[in-house]
């Protein structure tokens, strides 16, 4: 049986979406199934057009540091890091799920998120789908 | 390691290449192969010294041989 590894996302920053796409498109290329449950400021990383900024930058620098990342991991060949997280979800390996209260309790409707996300579940779906296996929070 | 010659030998060439993506091309390359071809594989990212056997570790394929030379690391694989 499938090994699964369960993360728990609850911040929006860049280094969180960075660790999401590193691990989980390796997670895929390793035949690992994988859920990623996104709850608080987490949620804003699976919003259309959201663009993650760097939380260990001093203030004015945090936008221009994603920036600057970016163009460096291009350069490793991470081009398209949505593309890539989009063909794990595809191969079936990566699951991406809203948490449901956290969003009423932000006001973030299931449509402002990517259309191509799992339907929101709460915290008993994620602790169930977990059973067995490992939970890491991000 | 006799059989290195055998059969067709594919490259791949994953150099200037950093986490996770050597990794992720080397899935993807093995997974078009057919069993028993060969893979030669080109790395310079000193992780992939360990991130390539953790990746065949888990997908079952063997590794040959692993050369390095002057930073640049080169795998042979046999796709199981």
């Amino acid at each position: 049986m499938a090994e699964t590894v369960n993360f728990i996302v609850k911040d929006k920053s860049f280094e969180k979406f960075a660790m999401m796409m590193i691990l989980g498109t390796t997670g895929d290329a390793m035949d690992t199934k994988m859920n990623f449950f996104f709850t608080f400021w987490g949620l804003n990383l699976l919003k259309k057009k959201f663009k993650p900024k760097v939380a260990g930058m001093p203030a004015p620098m945090k936008g221009m540091a994603a920036n600057m990342f970016k163009k460096r991991m291009k350069k490793f060949g991470i081009e398209d890091p949505w593309g890539m997280i989009k063909d794990a979800v595809d191969n079936g390996n990566m699951k991406l799920y809203p948490c449901q209260m956290t969003m009423d309790l932000m006001g973030i409707k299931r449509e402002e998120l990517l259309d191509w996300v799992e339907e929101p579940v709460g915290a008993a779906s994620f602790l169930e789908m977990s059973d067995g296996g490992r939970i890491v929070s991000l | 390691m006799s059989d290195l010659t055998l059969g067709e030998v594919i490259k791949l060439d994953c150099l200037g290449k950093k986490c996770p993506m050597p990794v992720l091309m080397t899935k993807k390359e093995l997974k078009k192969m057919t069993s028993g071809q060969t893979l030669e594989l080109t790395v310079d990212d000193i992780g992939a010294l360990k991130d390539v056997p953790a990746l065949l570790n888990k997908t079952g394929d063997e590794l040959v041989e692993t050369k390095q030379d002057n930073g640049k690391i080169t795998f042979i694989i046999h796709k199981a």
